[in-house]
């Protein structure tokens, strides 16, 4: 189980930078899509199935249908893509500053006497519609207007009629 | 004391993705690239939230705040991905320097 989790980690860090540092915006979508899918087999291994089931359905498909469509609707060529971006130029300082960042991390774990708490074993007993349901209420009527609006945004934005 | 415990793995890690997510945000142009780099950082948040139900033994309680905050992270995924190809649509290219043209 550590090792899967462990492996999934490191596998998120690195699908997740790829994303960021592709150029090519279908190849970014698809790193997206695998960092996704490795935190969704973290979260199944940490106990959070329900998380894990939505985060490789929704983030890891859904998302990444959009992201495609959205690329799809525009045929920028790559080289132009790079010309008017300068994305290599301007990305081009990100693993220089994630290495610095993780080596100060981890000197700052290591020296500072930080001590987390031991993940302990799942012992909540709860049902996660109870919590949804009874506890978190407000926020189950804050998601529907919110999705209710995301539909609305979308019917508006997507909208071909009115467009020259 | 152990430095590489899975505690501080879990925060290392989603320190990392939340910087590379920022520094997407801050250094590009792309509106796409832009939307990739907020759903980069919020798989750290993501880890964040589940760690934190991990390790104090509500992870019901957790999964309600993932499955909340994933919701939100699709919307905005939707929204702006419509806003981007109606930028493009209307100058060519999904450039966030053309939304200062924008007027009205």
């Amino acid at each position: 189980m550590t090792a899967i989790i462990y492996t999934c980690l490191g596998l998120m860090l690195v699908f997740g930078v790829m994303a960021v540092m592709l150029h090519s915006m279908t190849k970014s979508a698809i790193a997206l899509a695998a960092a996704s899918a490795a935190l969704g087999v973290v979260l199944y291994e940490m106990g959070a199935v329900w998380s894990a089931l939505l985060e490789i359905s929704v983030c890891s498909g859904l998302v990444t249908v959009i992201f495609i469509s959205a690329i799809s609707l525009s045929n920028m060529d790559k080289k132009e893509l790079e010309k008017v971006y300068e994305d290599k130029k301007r990305m081009s300082l990100l693993p220089v500053i994630l290495i610095i960042s993780g080596v100060v991390l981890v000197i700052a774990a290591t020296t500072a006497g930080v001590q987390l708490p031991q993940a302990s074993a799942v012992k909540d007993a709860g049902d996660l519609r109870e919590i949804l349901w009874n506890n978190r209420q407000a926020d189950i009527w804050g998601l529907i207007i919110i999705m209710i609006t995301g539909a609305a945004a979308v019917s508006v934005l997507f909208r071909e009629s009115d467009w020259k | 004391m152990n430095a590489f415990g899975f505690g501080n793995i879990v925060l290392i890690i989603g320190f990392l993705l939340i910087i590379a997510g920022c520094y997407c945000l801050i250094r590009t142009y792309h509106l796409l690239k832009i939307i990739i780099g907020i759903e980069v950082a919020m798989k750290a948040v993501t880890l964040f939230f589940t760690y934190a139900g991990y390790v104090n033994g509500h992870i019901d309680l957790a999964q309600a705040f993932v499955i909340i905050s994933i919701v939100i992270e699709v919307v905005v995924a939707v929204v702006a991905a419509g806003i981007a190809i109606n930028l493009y649509r209307k100058y060519g290219s999904m450039d966030i320097r053309n939304l200062m043209k924008l007027k009205g």
